[in-house]
């Protein structure tokens, strides 16, 4: 914990100010978009180490695993979620999950969450929405140095260490170079959930960051800020019965990334970026009896993206953001034939309004013209309307979109094993040519040729609310409706089927699907002694269906199976769960604590996940009966800090009362302890 | 038994005249389905050297006869005497280029309840060869859905196999579990291969399948 800041004395916090909603620096509360601000102060006091942690704690978001743990945004699963670092994506996902675990958490300032479609301001996979990490940034009067290090450790051995620095210089007559770097490493021996088989196996991982900025003059301002993160995995599993796998693998990232910041005059600003980021993993697994090779694998993908921002502000009631670039990504992996590239240029514009007090109107769009999909635009408009001071209602209509990825597109491979092959849109025709040659197609069920022309997955995205702000009470209340239509949503599909009996995959634009519901969270500060309790709710409801399966269960052309007879019956409407993995409740109930004078802090989190379904088991393919379901499930969270001057001991629980599902929940490690000690240092 | 069921099939073509049991006192006694349980097709020993695929037992079908409600010996395959055969997942009948009888199948897409006579527009597929059977062998195409992440095969709810037996007669069938025990909701931990199913076999040649 951070040595007692001076306003802690305060009964509310000041409006905490968000870049991610606009691009620009704003008030969260005079945003006509549902934004949610989880604080560096915050993210100590749950004794989070990587994102995952954060987010499973957040309203409405939920953590889901597939290749990694990613997030659950308004029911769209972890590919249509963009996440940033400092505004900047980061890339590599494995089946469309980016693993959060890859990101620390002990160099962030604060996380903002935008819920709904943002492609208007940063194009494909902003769709669901938007979680951008504001890494820490050197203060700006404070010009002593100042850092930071603590060392945890928990169960199933895991380690973390952490260390941070900042510093600052002056430099000429009105010059500032300011340092700032992070270092992370953090280790675990992983853990078991059934017999025999590791669920997460033993790694370490590095995570080194930082950023340099160089203050020129009051009106130029370069900054540099880099990332480098490299895990080592010992993995080690079963396959068929009981033969062992085992062997290495290596995940990495790294980024880079100059920004130069120019003020033309007090009302007109020029932003100059660049970025770069590569992801790389490499995984050579062999059988552990005799040492063959099992699998042996690499993927490496590069992003490269130019951009220039200019924020006008004609007069406080009218800004004009606009913005270009140029994103240059290639991927290679043993899965691709070779080497693949792909380019977007795209424009994005949007106009702030505020035509009274009670006004504000943000209107957006952006172009994305794509080297190998139709070009997209995505327009936006939001707008807020202040009933009173305290309570405001705010509205939102916008268009998200998700490019298809590189496996879509390009992935090129036959399952050994099993028989099957899966190809890529663009990949489609050559790979069933190969295979006919090669006289192992039995007949073909959809023209390759058609494939090529896949369309990007398209939403139109509805969001009304409204926020509640008592003026004499520390309460705060805010209400969000959101739908989202979706077309185009690509799906795998049998395109041919082979002399082997098995099929040949690959994608295309096939359904539609819908997610709504509603979110609603609340909280409340009191003065209990000489500190203050924060008590915070949050409760989300959604449904997400398939709207072809809906009208194919009215006219009743869906079969189940009777659980009792097993013999075949239609599903009834109200039978249909909806898309597997969503959940229709969640909720979550949090106690903050916090004794500044004596340096005391407690947390209790309680965090509800509500039955979802897992996969079928009737044969339907669809959600429709009770066995298809994960039970719901409730997961209490306890920490608790004392600081004395500059040293901090925290101690805490994660998952108090130790629940798992070791079937379905893989990613429940039981209960875990741990214990911190944190020195923070002032020159 | 013959008679009973033109009988039948005159009152249901002549549905809008008067047709009840005062009028012709010869009660019609409706067929009934039977049900077999854990129908051994093929199992394996589930202990692999290689720990890839599970070795099949004796890699031959399972043969069935409808009449006889029983199973049938592996040499009388040359034979019309039996109607269905299973071996994994795969399910063949008794006709087409690789068999003797005159058997065949057609998919039909509602309830087992539900279907009373062989629909008109029913199209009976054969055995033509190994890899082109009447009822395709493949997740989705025939009779079952296969779940990637959980490893299950599941019948289809929704499909009945309306089959022509060895002799040419007619019946419908429904799988209701490919593992032992007709194991309800199956997990990995489920054997697999044991079928049970229900049919209804139409002894008469007629197609009336109720």
């Amino acid at each position: 914990m951070q040595p007692a800041p001076k306003d802690t004395l305060k009964a509310r916090p000041i409006d905490e100010v968000v870049v991610t909603a606009t691009r620009a620096e704003r008030p969260m509360g005079a945003l006509p978009l549902p934004v949610t601000v989880i604080s560096g102060k915050q993210i100590q006091q749950m004794g989070s180490l990587r994102l995952n942690d954060v987010l499973r704690e957040q309203t409405g978001l939920a953590v889901v695993t597939d290749h990694g743990q990613g997030i659950q945004v308004q029911g769209f699963g972890p590919d249509y979620t963009l996440i940033l670092v400092d505004g900047e994506p980061v890339v590599g996902r494995t089946a469309g999950t980016l693993d959060l675990t890859r990101l620390a958490v002990g160099n962030i300032k604060q996380i903002e969450v935008v819920k709904g479609p943002s492609s208007s301001l940063y194009g494909s996979e902003a769709l669901a929405g938007v979680v951008n990490i504001i890494t820490q940034t050197p203060g700006e009067t404070d010009m002593r140095a100042k850092g930071s290090l603590s060392a945890r450790y928990g169960a199933n051995k895991t380690s973390d260490f952490s260390g941070d620095i900042t510093k600052q210089w002056a430099v000429g007559q009105s010059g500032k170079l300011s340092v700032y770097a992070f270092g992370n490493r953090y280790q675990s021996v992983g853990y078991s959930l059934m017999e025999g088989s590791q669920t997460v196996a033993p790694f370490t991982n590095y995570t080194g960051s930082g950023r340099l900025t160089y203050t020129l003059s009051p009106t130029l301002k370069l900054s540099v800020s880099g990332r480098f993160f490299t895990e080592n995995q010992s993995n080690a599993f079963i396959v068929g019965q009981t033969t062992q796998v085992s062997g290495l693998g290596t995940v990495r990232d790294y980024s880079l990334n100059p920004v130069l910041t120019q003020q033309l005059r007090p009302d007109w600003k020029m932003t100059y970026r660049f970025y770069r980021t590569g992801y790389l993993t490499e995984t050579n697994l062999r059988y552990t009896a005799g040492q063959e090779a099992y699998d042996a694998s690499f993927f490496r993908q590069t992003f490269n993206r130019p951009e220039v921002v200019t924020e006008r502000i004609f007069n406080p009631k009218n800004i004009l953001i606009l913005g270009t670039g140029f994103i240059a990504e290639t991927v290679e992996a043993t899965r691709y034939t070779d080497r693949k590239q792909f380019n977007t240029t795209y424009g994005f514009v949007q106009y702030e309004w505020m035509p009274t007090l009670r006004w504000t109107v943000i209107a957006g769009g952006r172009y994305d013209a794509h080297s190998q999909y139709a070009s997209q635009f995505s327009p936006k408009l939001s707008a807020r309307y202040a009933l009173s001071s305290g309570i405001a209602l705010r509205g939102s209509v916008g268009v998200g979109f998700k490019a298809p990825d590189f496996r879509q597109l390009y992935l090129n491979f036959d399952n050994a094993v099993a028989g099957y092959s899966v190809f890529g849109t663009q990949e489609a025709a050559a790979g069933i040519a190969r295979l006919r040659q090669q006289g192992q197609i039995a007949d073909i069920v959809l023209d390759p040729a058609r494939l090529s022309a896949i369309r990007a997955e398209r939403s139109v995205a509805y969001n009304l609310g409204a926020q509640l702000k008592s003026p004499e009470l520390p309460l705060t209340v805010s209400l969000n409706l959101f739908r989202n239509d979706v077309r185009d949503l690509i799906e795998t599909q049998v395109i041919a089927r082979k002399t082997n009996g098995q099929n040949v995959f690959s994608y295309n634009n096939l359904n539609r699907v819908f997610t709504q519901g509603a979110e609603l969270e609340s909280s409340w500060r009191w003065a209990v002694g000489t500190g203050y309790l924060t008590l915070s709710g949050g409760y989300q409801y959604l449904v997400a269906k398939d709207k072809s399966i809906i009208g194919r269960i009215k006219a009743g052309t869906v079969y189940r199976r009777n659980p009792e007879t097993l013999a075949s019956e239609r599903v009834r409407p109200a039978e249909y769960g909806g898309l597997f993995n969503r959940s229709r409740h969640m909720t979550n109930l949090k106690f903050f604590y916090e004794q500044p004078k004596k340096g005391f802090s407690a947390s209790l989190r309680a965090i509800y996940r509500g039955r979802y379904g897992f996969a079928d088991r009737d044969g339907n393919l669809i959600l429709d009966s009770d066995a298809e379901y994960v039970q719901g499930y409730m997961l209490y969270n306890l920490s608790a800090a004392k600081t004395w001057k500059s040293i901090t001991l925290q101690a805490g629980i994660d998952n108090l009362t130790g629940y798992t599902d070791p079937a379905y929940i893989p990613n429940l490690a039981g209960r875990l302890w741990y214990t911190t000690l944190r020195w923070a240092w002032k020159a | 038994m013959r008679i009973y069921y033109v009988l039948l099939a005159v009152c249901l073509s002549t549905a809008f005249i008067s047709c009840n049991s005062e009028d012709n006192p010869v009660v019609v006694q409706p067929l009934t389905a039977t049900t077999v349980r854990d129908l051994a097709a093929d199992p394996t020993s589930m202990t692999s050297a290689s720990g890839q695929q599970p070795v099949a037992a004796t890699g031959k079908f399972t043969l069935f006869s409808f009449k006889d409600n029983k199973q049938v010996a592996n040499t009388d395959s040359a034979t019309n005497k039996w109607d269905v055969g299973f071996r994994g997942t795969m399910i063949i009948v008794n006709g087409g280029a690789i068999r003797t009888g005159q058997g065949g199948a057609y998919v039909h897409t509602g309830t087992f309840d539900e279907i009373s006579t062989v629909p008109a527009s029913a199209t009976f597929a054969q055995d033509q060869s190994a890899t082109q059977l009447a009822i395709t062998a493949s997740s989705g195409k025939g009779w079952y859905n296969y779940e990637p992440t959980t490893n299950i095969i599941s019948a289809i709810p929704g499909k009945v196999l309306i089959i022509r037996t060895g002799d040419g007669k007619y019946a419908k069938m429904e799988i209701l579990s490919y593992y032992q025990g007709g194991a309800i909701t199956p997990t990995s931990t489920n054997v697999a291969r044991y079928y049970t199913f229900r049919y209804l076999y139409q002894p008469d040649g007629s197609q009336i399948l109720k």
